[in-house]
């Protein structure tokens, strides 16, 4: 077998409306498959959106956000969400929500907030740094 | 280990989408980690850096004055495609702040040179 890779992912597209996060999911799922290690999926811009637990797409069709969950849970790698661009796109966790006066939060879990900081760092750790617009 | 290189690639217009402004955001935050930055202008990117926006007329961020922190961030890489310039009727002296102008196959090679790019 090849060398096994670390790769970081940075999603910059919505779960709906474009393709981009699709097929970052599955390029996740491909790069596991073939052995490889995700060392975690970075959420920037649009792709904050993953992130909303009040995502409800009819039933025949895919939750992508259900998807994301599932997957970091069952390889154990951290789904981060820049924090900046969350707020400014209504995506708040509980801790922000009580901080902000808000009366709701939708961050779902394992998506954490946290900063480009997290991005700096993914990058340093892995051997490819794939985006998906 | 060695630090990676990275290439920030602009190529949308400074307003009508907030990916000028969420690039920069990214990359002053990025510079505090990782002293190898480096900058590319192309296409309408270019807008970006055309000095005396005020886009509070259109409701939108006035992110420009922070290309200045750049320098302060010593991000100092900051290529922009000479050709693009061209074809906007754009001169370098128009530009907010300091830059290097290269031609696309410099541009090429440049890109070439980074171990990750991220594209906005």
């Amino acid at each position: 077998m090849n060398k096994r890779l670390k790769f970081a992912v940075v999603v910059s597209g919505a779960p709906y409306g474009a393709q981009g996060a699709s097929s970052a999911y599955q390029f996740c799922c491909a790069t596991l498959q073939a052995g490889h290690n995700i060392v975690g999926v970075f959420f920037y811009q649009e792709g904050v959106l993953n992130a909303s637990q009040l995502v409800s797409p009819a039933s025949d069709e895919i939750n992508l956000p259900d998807f994301w969950a599932k997957l970091a849970l069952q390889y154990q790698f951290p789904l981060e969400v820049c924090v900046s661009a969350s707020l400014r796109r209504g995506i708040v966790n509980e801790l922000e929500a009580k901080q902000l006066a808000l009366s709701q939060f939708n961050l779902k879990a394992p998506f954490v907030l946290s900063g480009l900081g997290q991005l700096a760092e993914l990058s340093a750790k892995a051997d490819r740094l794939v985006q998906f617009l | 280990m060695i630090e990676k290189k990275i290439g920030i690639i602009n190529r949308c217009l400074p307003h009508g989408s907030a990916q000028g402004r969420e690039s920069l955001d990214l990359t002053l935050a990025m510079s505090a980690f990782n002293e190898s930055l480096s900058l590319f202008f192309i296409g309408d990117g270019v807008y970006q850096l055309l000095d005396g926006h005020d886009p509070t007329e259109c409701l939108q961020k006035h992110f420009q004055p922070l290309f200045k922190m750049l320098e302060l961030y010593d991000v100092e890489n900051i290529y922009v495609c000479q050709q693009s310039l061209l074809q906007r009727a754009i001169t370098e002296d128009q530009l907010m702040i300091e830059v290097t102008s290269v031609d696309t196959q410099t541009l090429k090679t440049n890109l070439a040179l980074q171990d990750q790019l991220l594209s906005f």
